[in-house]
């Protein structure tokens, strides 16, 4: 069974896409972090606008993950500061994770609960209403095409139900904001369509933004990408003014 | 109210579906009733003296086990990661995973309560030590709960939360053994750091605020300390 998504192939518009503040959905200024003498992100600013899709690139321990789990609240900047819709992740960190919906690269799963209790676990820990859970889980089954193994055990699904119900957890409440870290890792080549065409789905619902290190995938799914080396922000471009990605990537690395 | 609901929930039911947790409770009755037999037809005395030491003994052993899991297998399955990404306030997680585990340790000291009618239907126990050794052993389980949940805040290995648990009670056991070796004033501070030398008093029938104090404020001190490590992140 087929994910829910959009058949077409571009990526829609963000819907705020002027350059206006009120437009910035995440605002990181000076945000560095860094591990005693270890420097794992140099201090970067970055906007990413409401509804656009963003993707971060970069090899593995660019600094990608560390400032995707700054961002999501589980880690703390050793420096600078992040905002998301105007919340500080760090000292309104509670109002900011309700607007973030996460998945990180190792899916969080639950083994010993079935699908649809993890799901409606996660839609009362993001603070759905009790009345609203039923629905909001109903939601993301069919938009995930979950309906299959909503009630089997977790231990028991395979790579790709996993992922796909570490992203329905991540969308049960709604968020203004999914974050995705490396999200077709380790998927085959049929998921990894279902999952780029998910994401054309949700880009302009809600604002995205993602991980990768292959640049055939930022090329299909993202509006804007920004380029990590070593923990160094190198460079913030539009696909869209970017025709040739593969040229603009080995300058500047 | 309702999130600490929504993890206790969670907790109890990661706690009851393991197969640790009833390994344990099974290995503590199978044995307490063991010894309880064995004291009895020696004896031939109504009280649970020897009892509530034996459970005192089995609790620094087992409790290790019950706590190890807490927080080092959501750090090693990265399920840490979910519940600290959430709206969730660190200090709610924590008091949901202590009220799970000690659910399941005083379930575990629960069994024992057979013993006690046992007593009542073929003796004439004095009540008054039984209960305040049942006050003993509930505190004594909070306090081995919280700092079993903060050693396993620390790893992601169990085997190492597990052994920093075990070697924590024991120092504490011990604490009052050492004290005479001890200048002043920390012959006293090792004195009043004693484990058994609090649990002795209450289980004997002894009531001293003191006692409860020093379970209750090591029980706060050690959950404090899992929220600090938690939010250090």
């Amino acid at each position: 069974m087929n994910i829910v998504t959009s058949t077409s192939e571009a990526v829609p518009s963000p819907a705020g896409a002027q350059d206006a503040e009120g437009a910035l959905t995440i605002r990181a200024r000076g945000v560095s972090k860094r591990y005693q003498s270890f420097v794992a992100l140099h201090p970067l600013d970055l906007d990413i606008r409401r509804g656009e899709v963003f993707c971060l690139l970069g090899p593995n321990g660019s600094g990608k993950s560390t400032f995707i789990r700054m961002l999501a609240g589980y880690l703390t900047p050793s420096s600078g500061s992040i905002s998301v819709c105007g919340h500080n992740v760090v000292t309104d960190g509670l109002e900011a994770r309700r607007l973030i919906g996460y998945v990180p690269e190792r899916v969080p799963l639950y083994n010993f609960m079935r699908v649809g209790e993890f799901l409606r676990f996660a839609a009362r820990l993001r603070g759905v209403q009790e009345q609203n859970v039923g629905r909001e889980v109903a939601r993301v089954v069919e938009l995930l095409a979950l309906d299959d193994v909503v009630r089997k055990p977790i231990r028991t699904l395979s790579r790709g139900y996993r992922q796909r119900t570490a992203l329905a957890q991540a969308l049960v409440h709604d968020p203004d904001i999914l974050i995705l870290d490396e999200p077709t890792n380790g998927l085959d080549p049929r998921q990894i369509m279902e999952t780029r065409a998910l994401i054309r789905t949700l880009a302009g619902r809600c604002t995205i933004l993602m991980s990768s290190h292959i640049l055939s995938e930022v090329e299909k799914t993202a509006h804007r990408v920004g380029l990590l080396l070593n923990g160094k922000l190198l460079g913030v471009r539009a696909i869209a003014e970017t025709p040739n990605l593969e040229a603009w990537f080995l300058s500047v690395t | 109210m309702r999130i600490l609901g929504v993890l206790l929930r969670k907790e109890l039911e990661a706690t009851f579906t393991s197969p640790v947790g009833y390994t344990i409770i099974a290995v503590f009755l199978l044995v307490l009733g063991y010894t309880f037999s064995l004291t009895l037809v020696a004896t031939r005395v109504a009280n649970l003296n020897y009892i509530f030491h034996q459970i005192y003994v089995l609790a620094i052993l087992l409790v290790p086990a019950a706590t190890m899991r807490v927080f080092a297998e959501e750090r090693s399955t990265d399920t840490l990661e979910l519940l600290l990404t959430s709206p969730v306030h660190e200090l709610a997680i924590v008091i949901a995973k202590f009220l799970a585990t000690l659910a399941l340790i005083l379930g575990m000291i629960g069994g024992s309560i057979v013993y006690a009618a046992i007593l009542g239907i073929y003796g004439d126990p004095d009540w008054g030590p039984i209960y305040s050794g049942y006050l003993a052993l509930v505190l004594l389980g909070a306090f081995l709960v919280s700092i079993g949940i903060f050693m396993s805040s620390l790893t992601e290995n169990q085997v190492v939360a597990a052994a920093l648990t075990l070697g924590t009670a024991l120092m504490l056991w011990y604490a009052d053994s050492v004290s005479g070796m001890l200048p002043a004033p920390f012959d006293s501070l090792a004195l009043n750091l004693s484990l058994i030398g609090h649990f002795h008093a209450m289980a004997t029938g002894s009531v001293f605020l003191s006692d409860i104090g020093y379970f209750v404020t090591m029980t706060l001190l050690a959950l404090f300390l899992t929220v600090r490590r938690l939010e250090a992140r």
